[in-house]
């Protein structure tokens, strides 16, 4: 059951017994938390930003906000390449040719 | 009749004209139909499966058309002119991968597509796509592997433009086409040379001929770009997002299979027909290329929005998964260290994880459009109140697909991490970054269209397009638990097809 990945392995049943390690100790201190804790009160609303909000969703546009916009400088040169325009898709094509060309028959 | 002498031609010749009759039958009515295609389905399915357990247990299948015994290979004279069909363990693993994400798809199209929308149109395609990539896959020679080359890409297209009252799928067949068409003239351009050169057209032959001339490498040069092109490698792969997006589900998981294809015939080419004259310098062509494609890809999905395009750009990543590692292999194939074999087994088993993990996110995008009307990640939000397996199918192949264990991404990952890493560190940290991006994407799509209150009430997701998921949903936990056996008994023998099973590739062909 072992997959050997040459300088190590990989056994998922293994990861499983220590998943469930894990779970069980995290169980085990959750069940030693707060007794007091009622459910449906306003301490499980969604509170963002000072404002409690009901139903308040974080669309997908909005997650990772700063991740995707630390991101952004790079991905504004790649989007750029990306132009839709089926002229610049063949013109690509030219010049991996022409880098294969080069490698085969000079680098080869 | 001997079935299994027969089964790969029946393999590539029952979807082929089984395709054509699916149009008669839906004249008379569109159940017939149905079970036209359950049928035609079912024994492709079979037949491919046989083909497969015939190569894993007795050794490399040959088939000559036209000649008196299907092993007739060489003409009289010792010259091998007729049409041969050689299938080693990476043809037939191939072929497996085709088989389910083919019966998945007709699965899961039986409800997804509306009969007025040119249901007919698109089952046929499908079949005559699976038809081409079986053809690509089991083909001896290098001129049909253009003819099925063309089949898929023809079929691919329309598909592509399936949708015809909306522009944007027209609009992307179009680019699909010429891209298609460019690549494929690339490639005829390369085996007109060949053919030139040694007269012949037989794989094995010509990589027996093949001395690394000017013209032969020339004609390397020319299927690189074609091929390259059509697995969709960074920058070839812009086609990809558009095709992907624009597609109807069920097609494009096969068009995920068909630029899988491509690879194969890519390392067919690299490995075989020029393994006498490998050369290191393509094995890190095709090293750059793939962690090219595997950032670039992850990188785009950041900042999409919509659904589709995003889980589009996360396919276009793993091909270079795949790139990564069989290039790895192919620039260490002189001295055959042992990580070489590895990453060739990484990439190879990625494949297939690739095919399960993107068709199962592909097939939940398709059940959200269909659901909610809509894939912008702006306007979704709280699906999981109502489409409770959808989304769990969506979670499942997200997490498989950015590699988190135990699930079937991880595994071919850490192959292609762990033997990268010995070729250059750098490979193996820009590999884990990109599926970190990845995992970035996926969790942020997955809390976008699923998490949150319920926006609007989506329709009920059709049970058949539930049970298609449910099949593949399966497939990545079982890859992921039990990948020891599948890399034994699968993956293996279709490594050592490309890292030592060269000569035997040959052998089984010409005879000597």
């Amino acid at each position: 059951m072992t997959l050997l990945t040459g300088h190590g392995f990989w056994n998922p049943l293994l990861w499983l017994a220590a998943a469930a390690g894990v779970t069980l100790l995290a169980l085990v201190v959750w069940s030693r938390g707060r007794r007091d804790y009622t459910r449906g009160t306003d301490r499980e609303l969604p509170f963002l930003s000072g404002e409690k909000m009901e139903g308040a969703h974080v669309g997908g546009g909005h997650l990772y906000w700063g991740f995707v916009e630390g991101l952004r400088p790079y991905v504004e040169r790649l989007r750029a390449l990306h132009s839709g325009l089926v002229n610049d898709y063949v013109g690509w094509l030219v010049v991996i040719l022409a880098v294969a060309f080069l490698i085969v028959l000079v680098g080869g | 009749m001997n079935l299994a002498a027969h089964a790969p031609i029946l393999a590539v010749a029952v979807p082929l004209l089984g395709a054509f009759a699916l149009p008669l039958w839906a004249k008379l009515r569109p159940s017939l139909r149905d079970l036209w295609l359950v049928l035609v389905a079912g024994a492709t399915a079979a037949l491919t499966v046989l083909v497969a357990v015939q190569v894993y247990t007795v050794g490399i299948q040959v088939y000559t058309l036209g000649g008196a015994w299907p092993l007739d290979t060489l003409a009289p004279g010792g010259f091998p002119i007729r049409i041969v069909l050689a299938v080693d363990a990476l043809s037939a693993f191939m072929g497996l991968i085709t088989a389910l994400v083919a019966v998945v798809g007709f699965a899961y199209a039986w409800r997804y597509l509306v009969e007025d929308e040119g249901k007919t149109l698109a089952l046929t395609l499908g079949t005559l796509l699976w038809a081409g990539m079986l053809g690509m896959a089991f083909t001896g020679d290098l001129f049909n592997l253009f003819v099925f080359f063309e089949v898929t890409s023809i079929a691919a297209c329309g598909l592509v433009g399936y949708r015809t009252w909306a522009s944007r799928g027209p609009e992307a067949a179009f680019k699909t086409m010429v891209m298609y068409t460019v690549g494929g003239l690339f490639v005829l351009l390369a085996i007109a040379l060949l053919y030139g050169e040694y007269g012949a057209l037989n794989l094995a032959y010509l990589a027996r001929q093949i001395t690394g001339s000017v013209v032969d490498r020339i004609a390397l040069a020319l299927l690189l770009g074609g091929l390259l092109m059509k697995a969709g490698a960074v920058p070839l792969h812009m086609w990809a997002p558009d095709a992907y997006g624009e597609a109807p589900a069920q097609a494009v998981i096969l068009l995920v299979a068909n630029t899988q294809i491509s690879l194969y015939a890519l390392f067919r080419v690299l490995f075989t027909l020029y393994g006498g004259v490998a050369d290191p310098a393509i094995g890190w062509l095709v090293v750059a290329l793939g962690t090219l494609t595997l950032l670039v890809a992850a990188l785009m999905a950041v900042v999409q929005m919509d659904l589709g395009r995003l889980v589009a750009f996360g396919a276009v990543s793993q091909i270079g998964y795949m790139l990564l590692g069989v290039g790895v292999g192919l620039t260490a194939i002189a001295a055959r260290p042992a990580y070489g074999l590895v990453a060739i087994q990484g990439g190879i088993f990625h494949m297939l994880n690739d095919a399960v993990a993107i068709g199962l996110l592909f097939l939940a995008v398709g059940a959200v459009e269909k659901a909610a009307g809509n894939r912008n990640l702006a306007n979704l939000g709280g699906l999981g109140h109502d489409l409770t397996w959808t989304t769990g199918f969506f979670l499942l192949g997200s997490l498989a697909l950015a590699g988190i264990p135990p699930l079937n991404g991880f595994a071919s990952k850490l192959m292609i991490y762990q033997s990268s890493f010995l070729l250059s560190p750098i490979l193996s940290a820009l590999a884990i970054l990109a599926s970190i991006l990845l995992l970035a994407v996926f969790v942020k799509a997955f809390q976008g269209a699923f998490l949150g209150p319920k926006l609007s009430q989506p329709k009920p997701v059709p049970v058949p397009m539930l049970v298609a998921m449910g099949v593949l949903a399966l497939g990545v936990l079982a890859l992921g638990l039990f990948p020891e056996l599948v890399v034994r008994h699968l993956v293996a023998p279709a490594a050592d097809a490309l890292w030592t099973g060269r000569d035997l590739y040959l052998r089984a062909v010409l005879g000597r």
